[in-house]
């Protein structure tokens, strides 16, 4: 089944544009208006994308983690042998071995952690925000026992989502979340969800890949319902201009972060639907791999058809409590961590890293030029903290998968120890093309990227 | 020195005070290092648990959210577990000020804007179309403070959430202009023209219910613009779009409250308009918007006496609604959302299954009905009453006669006095909730009993502490033994002895809720204290609770932040003391309880907004 493209007439667009309420419009370049890949030599043929693929727990501790961890004497399972490129894989990058992966080992959170209130430095809270923002939990509002916390910054997806470094103008979807495990520590915030977009602003992921499917293929309205639809968008912007004026600043924020939702769907009205071959609407059944694969099957077609070029992935949620039954766990993975389960968690970080393979693979499948999309993109695989038995935030696990446009080096081992998080950040981000002088904040700033990367 | 604060006032991020409400009881047992706890870091059994349940009225005193002035030790609060120096003779559970020293004046808060709950948005419609309307997915709610009701005010909707709006709008209008009985709920003339009269009169009609208020004429010219700029030849078609746009607008989604200069009576203060009460007291006790009824009250201005809104609130405590709402605070209060994720090892515990959660969970909430609604009587009975509802498998688990239960059908039984079930803390939602797979946890246990019965804070356990409960080589064979023995850390001991006594008298109960005499050939020991008061077992705890001067101030507090969409902060406690007081005259009825707090002036009147320019 196809769906049909839509030419955007010029005309359409400046109703839209200059209709309703003078809302600002970013005029959509010449690329846009033609459909895709008609804008010729001024565009790069194939613009990065960006995937953000999380997983819980971190993996099996061993003596590098420091403290009674290194005590137990267990194995670095995780660490390759050697660096540099040509790396054997180690036993728990195994599955991933096929699509050549870059790995980073040895970096930790950076941040200051404010004296006040108590329990920022917990791997929960501190490892996982540095690792997805480059910056510390938000000190105010956070409670360690009961684990309210909230991001100060926005998610490594989100940054560059809304960076002008990164879209000219963003394809139908901004970003896309997707999550796999419905396991959840708790039922609110950061639990939830792994992108944000700044303080208590979560973009919770689509749970199911037919409703991934649904919102990726729906068929688009036709012209008369889109004008519609248009229309009353216009109508809602009127009611709203009229509410902000009430508002404190808080409530402003939110009100406003709301609006430019709405114009973001405005927007999606105008801009054509590019020319997608839609595959039939998955199912929802399959274990956690299969399901997994489903949503990187979806995701990868969403990237080579153009409706994204950023999307985030959460496989199991933070802390998870993910019962991997399937391993012969009999009990919850943050609770087999903090009871020393050593080789239950090994086994579950090699299934959580055949995930990811499998994940990847619809984007390593060859492309109608030959490449792959993972020539053209990078999928930053990281964790929340070193390790879950006593959430040790010292080896903070980082994968890179693809070469960004040849930018980035594949297959290659890079160990900075005690090396600054943020650093893989910046780094990842220059492959994408942005030139940011630095990343990282409140105490993790650094302006260098990581060696032998960057090509 | 507090004081009322100046209007406007900044409103400081609502999150930001709620911090302060925790900094404040940080310091009461913090522990030092190094020791074990088992429970408060190393299970998901804590799902759920919150911020903001502290003994601890925001320690803000203006209102301003100064920060790290409040800060343990810095001043902002000194309050420990059970010690309250603001509270400490009984009867006040933090709520009020006392005696001997001169009450702080109420301070109103500035507003907060919610956007509907999920339930409140889904009642609405259904109010207002009838039942059984299209449904499709929209943005779940969060709870970080309890409450769905705090989470709706203080995060910010992602832009799939106002994806899924305009779907289910576009859904449910297209569901009610293809059904002529919907239809005419809202469009009551025939419209000849997209932009006549009757288009005109079903605009108001349906703005004033879905807004809230009675449009403004812009508000009516824009919306008849819409049905006339999108008819296309067909009128029907016209209204269905101003359907499928209002319910788009932030007007609907968010509830949006100013306020209006105060008569001199009130001291100059500010309060909520009628529109805007009529709004605040149908999503408080109906989970839904307001009806015609109190939208013809507001619209005579009616909604401003603490007299008319008792009137109001009487009336829709007699509704369908009144007690599904009812139902819905005491799940958040008493957390029953947690039981969807309890997992027990299916080896251990054979008679567990989905079927058995969801009956503990009935259970409850029919127990809650009868307290609340059909018997009515002290709500406190909540933690002492020997009544309870029973199906098949829960009397098989108790123990219980209970001629007419079957898998489906619920019993009333009264529990003889021999057997150990009075009040929901001895059965079986509260006992599985918070135990492990295989262990029960004295420390998850007493952790509830002090943050929600007690509305006490338990601050976290130390960083890097070892949190192993696994038995090792010469460890006590008992798990009393091993939590006495972490106890004997001085690290540990100032919050475990907070915490664990209480707990320790549930040792009775399994995992499950089933009674047992003996863990592993070891007899069980289920004596325990509440605040220096030995007890033997779970059921003198359920005595003690059921006059405990905490709990009825506990239950109003919970109450209020539940109404007001925000934690309470020390400019409320005066508010809170009043509700409380006639709470306890009215023998804690908890409709009473409601009507006070609607009487309220922490219900009725705000603060400014900040408006900028």
């Amino acid at each position: 089944m196809m769906i049909p493209r839509r030419p955007l007439s010029r005309r359409t667009f400046l109703r839209g544009a200059l209709g309703g309420l003078g809302v600002a419009l970013a005029l959509p370049p010449l690329e846009a208006m033609l459909g895709p890949r008609a804008a010729g030599a001024q565009v790069p043929a194939f613009p990065p994308f960006f995937g953000l693929f999380y997983w819980a727990n971190g993996t099996p501790w061993h003596a590098r983690h420091g403290g009674e961890q290194a005590g137990a004497g267990y194995p670095d399972l995780w660490t390759p042998g050697t660096t540099g490129a040509g790396f054997a894989p180690s036993p728990l990058l195994e599955p991933l071995a096929r699509h050549r992966p870059t790995v980073v080992t040895g970096l930790e959170p950076h941040t200051e952690v404010p004296p006040a209130p108590p329990g920022q430095e917990d791997g929960h809270m501190r490892g996982f925000m540095v690792a997805m923002t480059g910056d510390r939990i938000r000190p105010e509002g956070f409670d360690h026992p009961s684990h309210t916390l909230t991001a100060l910054s926005p998610s490594l997806d989100q940054y560059l989502a809304r960076h002008p470094g990164f879209y000219e103008t963003p394809p139908r979807f901004r970003t896309l979340e997707v999550g796999v495990s419905r396991a959840r520590f708790h039922d609110y915030g950061h639990w939830n969800a792994i992108s944000y977009n700044g303080p208590d602003s979560s973009n919770l992921p689509i749970m199911e890949p037919s409703a991934l499917f649904d919102r990726l293929f729906a068929v688009p309205p036709d012209t008369r319902e889109a004008d519609r639809r248009r229309r009353l968008l216009d109508a809602v912007l009127g009611d709203a201009n009229t509410l902000r004026a009430q508002l404190g600043a808080t409530d402003r924020g939110r009100l406003d972060a709301h609006l430019e939702h709405v114009r973001t769907l405005q927007r999606r009205i105008e801009v054509a639907t590019p020319h997608c071959e839609v595959p039939g609407r998955p199912g929802d059944d399959g274990d956690l791999l299969q399901k997994t694969r489903t949503m990187g099957d979806l995701l990868a077609l969403a990237v080579s058809c153009g409706l994204t070029r950023v999307f985030s992935v959460m496989l199991t949620s933070p802390a998870t409590t993910h019962v991997f039954s399937n391993l012969g766990v009999p009990e919850d993975m943050h609770k087999i961590c903090h009871d020393g389960r050593w080789e239950w968690v090994r086994d579950i970080t090699r299934y959580q890293m055949e995930c990811f393979a499998a994940f990847l693979d619809a984007f390593q499948a060859p492309q109608p030029d030959g490449t792959t999309l993972l020539d053209r993109g990078l999928v930053y695989g990281t964790s929340e903290y070193g390790e879950g038995w006593k959430h040790s935030v010292k080896e903070l696990p980082v994968l890179m998968v693809g070469g960004a446009g040849g930018r980035l080096a594949r297959g290659v081992h890079v160990r900075e120890v005690d090396g600054n998080l943020c650093r893989a950040q910046l780094t990842a981000l220059r492959a994408l093309g942005l030139d940011d002088a630095q990343f990282g904040r409140n105490g993790a700033e650094t302006a260098d990227v990581l060696p032998g990367l960057l090509t | 020195m507090p004081e009322r604060s100046p209007t406007p006032v900044r409103r400081p991020p609502l999150v930001h005070r709620a911090a302060q409400v925790l900094l404040t009881a940080a310091v009461a047992c913090a522990p030092l290092a190094g020791c074990g706890d088992g429970a408060l870091e190393s299970s998901p059994a804590e799902l759920g648990s919150y911020a903001g349940g502290g003994t601890t009225p925001a320690s803000d005193p203006d209102g301003r959210g100064t920060g790290g002035g409040a800060f343990p030790g810095s001043g902002g609060g000194t309050d420990e577990p059970g010690e309250d120096p603001d509270d400490e003779t009984a009867g006040t559970g933090g709520a009020g000020s006392s005696p001997g020293r001169p009450p702080e004046p109420f301070a109103p808060s500035p507003p907060v804007m919610p956007r509907l709950t999920a339930a409140q948005y889904r009642n609405t419609l259904e109010d207002l179309f009838g039942p059984d309307l299209p449904r499709t997915p929209i943005e779940p709610d969060t709870n970080p403070y309890l409450f769905w009701s705090i989470g709706a005010a203080t995060t910010a909707v992602s832009e799939l959430g106002v994806e899924q709006y305009a779907e289910a709008a576009f859904v449910v209008a297209a569901a009610v202009f293809a059904d002529e009985a919907r239809r005419s709920r809202a469009l009551t003339c025939a419209p000849a023209a997209a932009d006549d009269a009757c288009i005109d009169a079903y605009v108001r009609g349906l703005g004033r219910r879905l807004y809230r208020r009675p449009l403004t004429e812009d508000e009516v010219t824009r919306w008849v613009a819409v049905s006339r700029d999108t008819a296309e030849g067909d009128p029907l078609r016209g209204a269905e779009s101003v359907l499928a746009g209002m319910l788009q607008s932030p007007a609907f989604l968010y509830r949006i409250e100013a306020g209006e200069p105060a008569p001199e009576a009130d001291g100059g203060s500010r309060r909520y308009t009628s529109h805007e009460m009529a709004a605040r007291l149908a999503f408080f006790l109906t989970e839904a918007g307001p009806d015609d009824v109190l939208l013809d009250a507001a619209d005579r201005g009616e909604l401003v006496s603490p007299d008319a809104l008792e009137a109001q609130a009487r009336r829709l405590l007699s509704t369908p609604r009144a007690r599904a709402a009812v139902q819905a605070f005491f799940a958040q209060y008493l957390d029953l959302g947690r039981l969807e994720h309890i997992e027990l090892d299916p080896a251990l515990f054979p008679g567990f299954s989905r079927g058995l959660v969801r009956a503990m969970e009935t259970e409850v909430r029919l127990l809650v009905d009868d307290l609340v609604f059909r018997r009515g009587g002290d709500i406190r009975g909540l933690f002492s009453a020997r009544r309870g509802y029973v199906n098949a498998d829960l009397a098989e688990l108790y123990g219980v006669d209970a001629p007419g239960a079957t898998a489906s059908a619920f019993v009333p039984v009264t529990f003889p006095e021999d057997t150990p079930r009075a009040g929901v803390l001895t059965l079986g939602a509260f006992l599985t909730m918070n135990a492990h797979r295989i262990e029960t946890s004295p420390t998850l246990r007493g952790k509830y009993i002090r943050e929600r019965v007690l509305c006490q804070d338990v601050p976290p356990p130390p960083a890097n502490v070892n949190l192993d409960l696994e038995r090792a080589e010469g460890d006590p064979p008992t798990l009393r033994e091993r939590l006495e023995q972490h106890r004997e850390n001085p690290a540990c001991a100032g919050c475990h002895a907070f915490i664990d006594p209480p707990g320790f008298l549930f040792e009775n109960y399994d995992s499950m809720g089933r009674w047992r005499d003996a863990v592993d050939g070891y007899p069980v020991d289920a004596t325990g204290d509440l605040d220096g008061v030995p007890l033997n077992d779970a059921l003198d705890l359920a005595k003690a609770l059921s006059t405990h001067p905490r709990v009825g101030a506990c239950i109003t507090r919970q109450v209020y932040r539940f109404a007001n969409s925000r934690l309470d902060t020390r400019g409320d406690r005066a508010a809170l003391a009043g509700i409380e007081s006639a709470f306890a005259a009215s023998g804690y009825d908890f409709q009473s309880l409601l009507v006070a707090l609607v009487r309220s002036e922490g219900f009725r009147t705000l603060a400014a907004p900040e408006v900028l320019p």
